[in-house]
């Protein structure tokens, strides 16, 4: 039954992606094709934060500092050497590298923390990030930032925008087999039950930091992406604010689904676009992110399964009209 | 001579100020678990309406006042709304704060517009004294009292007074304290609003000690608030005090020798305590 | 004799488990009950659930009468029932002093009486009065949450496992005292200390698997040595 379900699925995901390969040649609009690729972009960086949040239940504070290393990686590269695809293609195993050692000690050090402490403890380590990034001048300019060239076949729009597409579905189907691995399961145990699963005897700590590892490199790779796009890389990578919309799309589209990370990105990343047009119209929607903190917290109080989740709940729900609903409660004992 | 006193002032001056954020959020934490990360929104928010009632009445103590209250009336709404619905829930907390953290501050823009606001010094409290020579300015002065009459106030009130005492217990062990026929719930709302006026009090001396304030000026200090908090031990009122004025101190010399240094060192120190020794350097409780 | 308190057909789920599964027993005015069953049986949940800190999903708990399971925790102990739990609940970082200070709702005569009588019962108690409660032996920590437990007037004591890890002199000691108190107040007591249990006890419920399946007087279980083996596993 649920297979049948999920080939249904699987061939709506397929229709979807072909639809917006063959979109830039029917429909000729560089604005759309831009922010589509942004749109992917962020849809990469919020799947990534999706697999610490919704599939581990880690909540970091940090991820800008993945994202921003990439973003910085490819930058310095291009800059410094020449703006060719063998660089390129350096720069990309340099940030794979660079953001698994990182994730990988930052794991090692926080990990064994509780969730407070973890997640003050990522909101420092990105933090010593963006101070480096202001400081470290003659490498990253400081808060100006530097543009650079990038390799020809990252000059065209339309391809760029393909390698994006293929980027996100290639990660997405990369991550979906991930989470459906035994690893993967064990994971989602960890998030269930963190004791019980360490009293299986499965070693908590150490598919937490593999979570993180994974999770780290994809943040590089949504941030090598992003630099590109802009050709042009400053501070503002390394910020709390990219943390904040991977948390937001991550959120609203639905925690532990991986396709509501997508459609999160799309709607945060679509309303941003219309909503700063509409700021000519009236100021208040210059503050368009308020109405994205409002319904974020809503969305964390009322439907902690975001909008994928819900649907799935609800469709599960009408099938199984009369079995008797699991109410999960949450025992409060002092430690 | 001239220089390290001054520095040290200003490193007491800003210790109190970040103490005065990190009070709260470390009794908050050591009685309800909840790690508040929407305290530097608090904060703001004291900044903003108390120098708003400061500039429209002309008076520094009915802004100070006013600034109180706001902090206090955010803090019983943030309760009973934020953190009550998600009560247990790490995860939600730790997520459902910070979300409101980003709607306080952009309310701030919203209601105040975006750009920064500047604040004067009442002019009692502006200006210096000579002392040996020494030029000791005297708005300084006024936050160091403040924040040491507000510590004292405060571990009068726990030391010596029931409802402190039942904030102690509480901060040990939740579940005896409610079956000894204390309602919790009520006290933990009285220790937020009480966090949160502490915090937009901080907010609003900030003001007049930087000259202007800015909505982004909440993450700053919640940051390094956070900081102190790890230091002086989640959950020990004492301990903040130590880790700020430790915290505002190294900030202030560091700023001076090394500038580039200061905030690094500050996270640096927060990482290798909550690795090295999470119970925080002045914390007996784990 | 009146009825105290009341369970009827009590369940009570922890997280996804069903630990009780259908307790039910009454607690006569002015006796000791005893409950009685193995480790895991669901004793220390049975007392947690009429304290509010666990709740029952089914059945009814009364006392005096009064439907008290969706109460809070701290509306049920108002009403007169003390809770002596299994890890005693000290407040480690309080004085002994503090920590029965915490417990006293309104200080008066009464109070100031009973604290004696108490402290007379157990003069450990005063000889430490100004230290800390974490730094009590096992046995003066037992005796200080009885005597938390104690000092406000309350109607009825639910004590868990007093004997658990004392020293026998010392176990000895605090059961001089319950059996002292009960004069004074109605006990429910948790216990696996037969010979404690059936010295102090009135009467017994055995709880096996989340349910009593057994009960009587005292005098009954010490003869009925089947029983014994079959649901504490002793003879």
């Amino acid at each position: 039954m649920t297979r049948i379900l999920s080939n249904r699925m699987n061939i709506l995901y397929l229709m979807i992606a072909a639809f917006l390969a063959v979109l830039p040649f029917v429909y000729d609009s560089r604005s759309l094709l831009i922010l589509l690729s942004q749109v992917f972009i962020f849809a990469v960086l919020a799947m990534s934060y999706d697999i610490l949040l919704g599939y581990t239940g880690i909540v970091s504070f940090g991820h800008a500092m993945f994202f921003g290393i990439g973003a910085y990686t490819v930058g310095v590269f291009m800059k410094r050497f020449e703006p060719e695809t063998s660089y390129f293609l350096l720069a990309v195993v340099v940030t794979i590298v660079l953001t698994a050692v990182v994730s990988y000690i930052v794991g090692l050090l926080t990990l064994r923390l509780k969730s407070h402490f973890y997640a003050m403890l990522t909101l420092a380590f990105a933090g010593l990030f963006l101070v480096l990034a202001e400081k470290w001048r003659t490498v990253t300019y400081g808060n100006d930032g530097f543009t650079f060239r990038v390799p020809e076949f990252l000059r065209d729009r339309t391809d760029f925008y393909l390698i994006c597409l293929a980027s996100m579905v290639v990660v997405f189907i990369l991550l979906k087999r991930f989470t459906n691995s035994p690893l993967g399961k064990v994971l989602q145990a960890i998030r269930e039950n963190e004791q019980r699963t360490e009293s299986l005897g499965y070693s908590v700590l150490q598919y937490k930091i593999i979570a993180s590892v994974v999770s780290g490199v994809l943040a590089g790779i949504a941030g090598i992406l992003y630099a590109v796009s802009l050709r042009f890389v400053n501070t503002s990578v390394f910020t709390m604010d990219i943390t904040l919309d991977a948390l937001l799309m991550t959120i609203i589209g639905g925690v532990g689904t991986l396709v509501g990370a997508i459609i999160g990105a799309g709607i945060i990343e679509f309303s941003h676009h219309w909503l700063t047009e509409l700021a000519k119209v009236h100021w208040i929607f210059e503050r368009w992110i308020i109405f994205f903190g409002i319904i974020y917290i809503l969305v964390v109080m009322f439907f902690p399964m975001g909008i994928v989740g819900s649907l799935k709940k609800l469709k599960f729900s009408r099938k199984k009209k009369d079995s008797v609903p699991v109410k999960s409660e949450t025992v409060s004992q002092g430690d | 001579m001239d220089v390290l006193i001054n520095l040290s002032l200003n490193g007491l001056a800003t210790g109190m100020l970040i103490f005065l954020l990190a009070a709260g959020l470390t009794l908050i934490f050591g009685l309800m678990d909840v790690l508040n990360f929407a305290h530097g929104g608090l904060f703001a928010w004291g900044a903003y309406s108390g120098i708003w009632i400061y500039t429209a009445t002309g008076s520094f103590l009915v802004g100070i006042i006013g600034a109180i209250l706001t902090g206090m009336l955010l803090g019983i709404l943030t309760e009973r709304w934020i953190i009550k619905p998600v009560y247990g829930n790490h995860v939600q907390q730790i997520l459902i704060t910070l979300g409101l953290m980003l709607v306080l501050s952009e309310m701030l823009k919203v209601v105040w517009g975006p750009n920064q606001i500047s604040a004067s010094t009442p002019s009692y409290l502006s200006g210096s004294w000579e002392v040996g020579g020494v030029i000791i300015i005297k708005y300084r002065v006024f936050i160091i009292a403040v924040g040491l009459a507000v510590f004292l106030a405060v571990q009068y009130v726990l030391k010596k007074t029931k409802i402190g005492l039942v904030v102690r217990a509480g901060v040990m062990n939740k579940e005896m304290v409610q079956s000894l026929g204390i309602n919790i719930q009520k006290v933990f709302m009285l220790v937020f609003m009480i966090g949160a006026g502490m915090a937009a009090l901080g907010g609003m001396l900030l003001g007049p000690y930087s000259g202007v304030i800015h909505a982004d000026m909440g993450m700053e200090f919640a940051i390094l608030a956070f900081i102190v908090v790890v230091i002086g031990g989640m959950g020990s009122f004492s301990g903040s005090v130590m880790a700020a004025i430790l915290v505002g101190l190294s900030g202030s010399f560091m700023a001076y020798y090394v500038p580039d240094l200061a905030l690094a060192a500050n996270m640096l120190l927060m990482a290798v305590v909550l690795i090295f020794r999470p119970q925080g350097l002045f914390g007996a409780k784990g | 004799m009146s009825t105290l308190l009341k369970l009827d057909h009590v369940e009570t789920f922890i997280g996804q488990y069903h630990i009780l599964q259908g307790v039910t027993f009454e607690v006569p005015k002015g006796e000791v009950t005893v409950l009685l069953g193995r480790n895991g049986a669901g004793k220390t949940t049975t007392l947690r659930t009429i304290m509010g800190l666990n709740h029952a999903s089914k059945g009814s708990v009364s006392f005096k009468g009064e439907e008290i399971k969706d109460l809070p925790t701290y509306t049920i102990a108002n009403k007169g029932i003390g809770y002596v739990p299994e890890d005693q609940g000290i407040f480690a970082g309080l004085t002994v002093e503090e920590n029965i200070k915490v417990a006293i709702k309104k200080e008066n005569e009464e109070t100031h009486e009973r604290l004696d009588w108490i402290l007379n019962l157990f003069p450990d108690l005063k000889k430490f009065w100004k230290k800390p409660g974490g730094l009590l032996s096992g046995g003066q920590k037992q005796m200080l949450s009885i005597a938390r437990a104690y000092v406000n007037e309350n109607e009825l004591l639910l004590i868990d496992e007093p004997s658990k890890g004392l020293a026998p002199i010392i176990v000895e000691k605090v059961m001089e005292s319950i059996q002292q108190m009960k004069d004074k107040t109605t006990i429910i007591l948790v216990e696996q200390n037969f010979m404690m249990a059936s010295t102090i006890g009135d009467s017994f419920y055995i709880i096996d698997d989340g349910r009593t399946v057994s009960n009587g007087s005292m005098n009954v279980l010490r003869e009925d040595e089947e029983m014994r083996r079959k649901y504490l596993g002793i003879a």
